[in-house]
């Protein structure tokens, strides 16, 4: 099990816990003292990472990845304290 | 519309007095939210009294990244999983001030969230001062005070309605939360300001005035400035919060939701 953390600046924590199976992101999970409505957004964002190819994980691709899932959630998401990019680098720190 | 404006649009209601154990706050708290948000009760202020000592933790924390739990059951603590983010808390029966505030979304309409945390504490953090102690509010969601950081508080914006609940510490001793509540190595690095951030000054050490004699201040404070009436929980809102502790926050399936 990887873990990484980011500290998002004047802001939240952010853990995530992934595996690398197959070369792809896998068995990830997003948590951390952060606020979000709706709570299953978080969900969304979770899914938006599992199966990442680890050689696209940049900081850039991943956060797209996120920005993107969530505009398609259905109505709107609001994220206090983190934002994709703080969720993307704490991916970044998880990986080898 | 002036601060004062907003809060006098409604008749408050008080629930202060009776102890529940943590699972049951968690599931209180559920209740409260959804009758305000389908109207079955006015927006209400509750007090919080607790039995039994509990690590509460955030809805998308994890469990075994924050808690030591082979620590926390050695102390008798129960750990809980509560419906709002944020950060973990040590709450024990009389060394915490808790609170929580049950309403409509109309209330802080037009605010960002980020504002509405200082705004629904802002009647705190004016009681506070009152009686000597230099508190205020630090983005995004702290009472602190010269000292260091008295509480938190969370929010949820769900079944129609607004639940803002805030935790101060009293009397809890800090050296025994990094015990129980693990803090992430990342949040000490933060350039050095997670550990003073992480300072936690308990308002005992800040005043000599007894816990009881605070929370009385900060409900006439409200009394006055937003108006407040005696009110007490019914039986049927006990009822559906204990089948909510049966089904959800009783539960290891909810508790350990994030693992």
């Amino acid at each position: 099990m990887l873990h990484g953390e980011f500290k998002t600046p004047g802001g939240k924590l952010v853990q995530v816990d992934l595996e690398v199976c197959d070369g792809r992101l896998c068995h990830v999970q997003v948590t951390g003292d952060f606020f979000l409505e709706p709570e299953e957004a978080l969900e969304t964002i979770r899914s938006a990472i599992e199966g990442v190819p680890v050689a696209e994980a940049t900081e850039d691709h991943l956060a797209w990845r996120i920005r993107q899932a969530l505009a398609r959630y259905g109505r709107p998401v609001e994220m206090l304290g983190f934002s994709p990019e703080s969720i993307a680098q704490a991916v970044r720190r998880a990986l080898p | 519309m002036t601060t004062v404006a907003r809060w006098r649009r409604y008749r408050w209601q008080l629930i202060a007095g009776e102890a529940f154990d943590p699972a049951m706050q968690m599931a209180l708290d559920e209740v409260l939210t959804r009758r305000v948000g389908a109207g079955e009760r006015p927006p209400t202020l509750r007090f919080w009294e607790w039995t039994a000592p509990a690590v509460v933790i955030g809805r998308f924390q994890s469990l075994r990244n924050e808690v030591d739990f082979e620590e926390a059951e050695r102390y008798g603590i129960t750990v809980v999983r509560r419906m709002t983010g944020g950060g973990a808390m040590l709450t024990e029966p009389g060394r915490v001030i808790t609170y929580s505030i049950y309403a409509p979304p109309e209330l802080v309409a037009g605010m960002s969230f980020q504002e509405s945390y200082a705004f629904l504490d802002a009647w705190v953090v004016d009681a506070l001062r009152a009686l000597g102690i230099e508190a205020w509010y630090q983005p995004i969601n702290d009472i602190t005070s010269t000292r260091g950081k008295i509480g938190g508080a969370a929010q949820a914006r769900r079944f129609g309605a607004v639940l803002h609940h805030t935790t101060m510490a009293y009397d809890i001793d800090p050296a025994k939360v990094p015990r129980v509540i693990r803090i992430g190595r990342e949040k000490l690095s933060d350039k050095g300001v997670r550990s003073a951030e992480r300072r936690v000054a308990p308002l005992r050490q800040q005043t000599d005035l007894p816990r009881e004699t605070i929370q009385a201040h900060l409900i006439q404070t409200f009394a006055e400035r937003h108006g407040l009436e005696e009110g007490a929980l019914t039986a049927d809102e006990i009822e559906e919060a204990r089948e909510l502790v049966r089904t959800k926050y009783g539960t290891w399936e909810w508790t350990a939701i994030l693992p």
